[in-house]
């Protein structure tokens, strides 16, 4: 190992990879772009809904639930004439879900304030689309619930019935929950897919780019030239690696920055210790697009293995499904992917804050990880030298 | 002499279309993406992945430690969604839990809950974990239905219990086409989908400029076949290919996950030749801005991952914020994911997805102008 050697590799690198745009623009605008097209994608809400209406009662209760829906941000009501017309426009996809109101909507609105049973609404959601529609439910609920009570209180004759003290129905049984959530109040979506975000492309871009560079290097034979120089062929690729390492640091950067300026999410913990923690990381992306490389004769073909392996990995490895909710040889599966654990690390920084104490068991399971892939991207490379 | 013309147009796009079937079967690579890529996708979608909640962890600080107390956390544990909940000691460690994410919900008892159940208003809190913001925002959905049933005096009637329920107004929802909201439903209505995206888009763009590059595109059109005789020819095994993999996804679906599709199967036959032909453009359009065949992969790989979240095949494309949706309608995979859960899952009929098989065949007339002027220097 000579440092001055090394050196003159490392600038060699850096000067080759300078002059290729395509690549140059492959390693900023796929970051950020892929940060924008995650981050905005998940949502707990349902957002101008369409609703159909059929409104069998035609009351002044009716219209004011309507009115009710209309008013909040989540259903856009639309009117049908008939139950059927409902159905057939749900089938199309036209509406996302379909409330009927029944002819008896009020009289027994009314008689549900005197003690009889309350009056039915009967809606129906497009299961088609199944996050929305759960989505929807909640939300209907809400409103519902909400429309009711006023409709009760606005009723001279319920608030006499009720007697005093009792401005909405007693409880007759259930608990009352006092919800909180810690870390993420709203439930937003765009800090969690933003810090899976950096998962993705530290698995995935960096991997490819890794393995496509070195394939082509060979093709081209240059690879060759550089083992008949002094240099041996762990300081060619320290020359080859170190360049490729320290730009995909400098993405991880210049992810954080972007994802704070331009979307507002900033890393809850020490922003500093989530950058050494990626830098390290890099080394499992080096590792398997050099063991990528070195079992393949062209570039497109370090590509579809790159892909074919990285694709369902990183779909595995909690970056948008719930490890959780996968069945148990899986789950066992998903804790052998080290993207797993650095997308679980991320995560706890970003959102929980959390520091090393709290990191401690999947820092140690990382650390082993890569000394592993380590040891073997250089067997590989030994047996080929 | 027209009808020899005829004959020798059928049998030059015949003839090229036999090459490159030919070519197809002894690529390795294209035969990876062929036969592994579906069931691989088939089994992750409809076997591993979902967003459902499930083997929830929770944690519960029990300060009564009553009668009623164990049998809500009994009741909410029933429900399915839940691991065994694990009892702390104190607030503190409960938060730690949620901290360190070993447990998503956090349910804290307060000692009078006993009293306050006598006098009618008992309370409990519930931390959630928002770190994961979709399942914390169901499982709180949960836990909250579940208590808000909960009698724990047993002496409520039936109306107290509709009312506790559902306030004034009884609703009852129920949910079309997928009762139980399964994940599963809604990934493997689109297989065909993500998988087709998959196939003719990076089988079109790698062949191509592979051919290029190698110099055999340049020896083609020397023979005596005009330029549309060609593209034609080679398309023809595509297509032929694509439908193969359409009947598997719809197969393999049905026989693995008993997941049939509800309306017309030709509506589906229908929808599908724009889809592919548009992604078969698109394919073509790369490898003609593409230099060589890895820049081609990598313009595939970044085309594809787009269009799967922003299409709406795994995520409701109806929540993203418009101009993100806006830019997800030029992608062929929107219109055909739009088609197929009305087919699939729905039960439409061809009159049902006239507008997605017209927004597909104008993509796909966008696509052609877009290679006619791209591709013109080269071809002539």
């Amino acid at each position: 190992m000579n440092a001055r050697r090394l050196r003159t590799l490392v600038r060699r690198e850096v000067n080759a990879t300078l002059r290729d745009p395509f690549t140059l623009g492959v390693l900023i605008a796929v970051p950020l772009v892929a940060l924008l097209l995650f981050g905005f994608i998940l949502s707990t809400k349902v957002e101008d809904m369409r609703i159909g209406v059929y409104d069998a009662s035609r009351s002044s209760a009716s219209r004011r639930l309507i009115a009710d829906l209309a008013a909040s941000d989540s259903f856009r009501p639309r009117r049908f004439e008939t139950g059927e017309a409902i159905e057939r426009a749900l089938v199309r996809g036209e509406i996302g879900a379909g409330l009927v109101i029944p002819a008896d909507f009020e009289r027994s609105l009314l008689r549900a304030t005197a003690g009889g049973a309350p009056p039915e609404l009967r809606v129906l959601y497009d299961g088609a689309e199944a996050v929305l529609a759960g989505n929807a439910e909640a939300f209907f609920a809400g409103i519902a619930r909400a429309t009711g009570a006023q409709l009760v209180a606005s009723d001279v004759t319920a608030r006499r019935l009720a007697g005093a003290g009792a401005g909405s129905p007693a409880p007759g049984g259930g608990v009352g929950v006092v919800t909180r959530a810690l870390f993420n109040p709203s439930f937003e979506g765009t800090p969690f897919m933003v810090a899976g975000t950096f998962g993705f492309v530290l698995s995935f871009l960096t991997t490819l780019l890794t393995a496509v560079s070195i394939v082509n290097e060979r093709q081209a034979g240059t690879f060759d030239q550089l083992q008949l120089t002094p240099a041996s062929t762990l300081e060619i690729l320290l020359g080859k690696l170190l360049p490729l390492g320290a730009v995909f640091a400098f993405d991880v950067v210049l992810m954080v920055i972007a994802a704070g300026l331009f979307m507002g999410v900033w890393p809850q913990g020490s922003a500093l210790l989530f950058i050494a923690i990626s830098a390290f990381y890099v080394v499992f992306s080096l590792s398997l697009g050099l063991i990528f490389s070195a079992t393949s004769a062209t570039a497109a073909e370090a590509v579809q293995k790159t892909v074919l392996s990285s694709i369902p990995t990183i779909q595995l490895s909690g970056f948008a499904f719930p490890i959780r909710s996968m069945p148990l040889p899986i789950q066992w599966f998903t804790e052998l992917i080290p993207a797993t654990h650095y997308i679980r690390v991320s995560r706890a920084i970003y959102l929980r804050g959390a520091g090393v104490a709290e990191l401690l068991p999947e820092l140690a399971i990382l650390v082993l990880f890569g000394a592993f892939l380590l040891g073997i991207a250089l067997r590989t490379l030994e047996r080929r030298a | 002499m027209k009808l020899t013309g005829v004959n020798r147009f059928v049998s030059n796009v015949l003839a090229m279309a036999y090459r490159e079937a030919t070519v197809m079967r002894h690529d390795k690579a294209f035969m990876a993406v062929v036969t592994v890529q579906p069931l691989m996708m088939l089994l992750l979608f409809g076997g591993a992945l979902s967003n459902e909640p499930a083997n929830i962890p929770w944690a519960v600080l029990d300060h009564s430690r009553t009668q009623i107390s164990r049998q809500l956390v009994s009741e909410i544990e029933s429900t399915g969604y839940f691991l065994r909940p694990r009892a702390v000691t104190s607030q503190a460690e409960g938060e730690a839990l949620l901290l360190r994410g070993t447990a998503l919900a956090f349910v804290v008892i307060p000692s009078e809950l006993r009293r306050d159940t006598l006098r009618g208003r008992p309370e409990v809190q519930l931390l959630l974990d928002g770190a994961d913001p979709l399942n914390a925002a169901r499982v709180g959905g949960i836990i909250r239905s579940v208590a808000s049933r909960f009698d724990p005096s047993g002496r409520g009637n039936a109306r107290a219990k509709l009312v506790a329920r559902a306030g004034v107004l009884d609703v009852r929802g129920r949910f079309w086409f997928n009762s139980t909201l399964r994940d599963r439903d809604f990934f493997l209505a689109t297989l065909a989908g993500m998988l087709l995206t998959n196939l003719c888009l990076s089988v079109t763009s790698l062949g191509l400029v592979g051919e290029r590059e190698s110099g055999t595109y340049e020896q083609t059109l020397s023979l005596p076949t005009t330029p549309l005789e060609i593209v034609l020819g080679k398309l023809l095994p595509y297509v032929a290919v694509s439908y193969g993999v359409l009947a598997f996804a719809i197969v393999g679906a049905g026989l693995i996950f008993g997941v049939w599709p509800v309306g017309s199967w030709l509506a589906m036959a229908v929808i599908t030749l724009p889809f592919v032909l548009a992604s078969l453009a698109i394919g073509v359009l790369v490898s003609a801005l593409a230099n060589s065949s890895a820049q081609a992969v990598f313009i595939t790989v970044f085309f594809i991952m787009p269009s799967f979240v922003l299409s709406g095949v795994m995520l409701p494309y109806q929540l993203m914020p418009d101009g993100v949706r806006q830019i997800g309608g030029l992608l062929p995979l929107r219109w055909y994911q739009i088609g197929l859960r009305r087919v699939v899952s729905r039960g439409g009929g061809l009159d049902d997805i006239v507008v997605p098989i017209l927004a597909l065949c104008a993509i796909f007339a966008g696509l052609l102008l877009l290679i006619r002027w791209r591709l013109k220097p080269r071809l002539g």
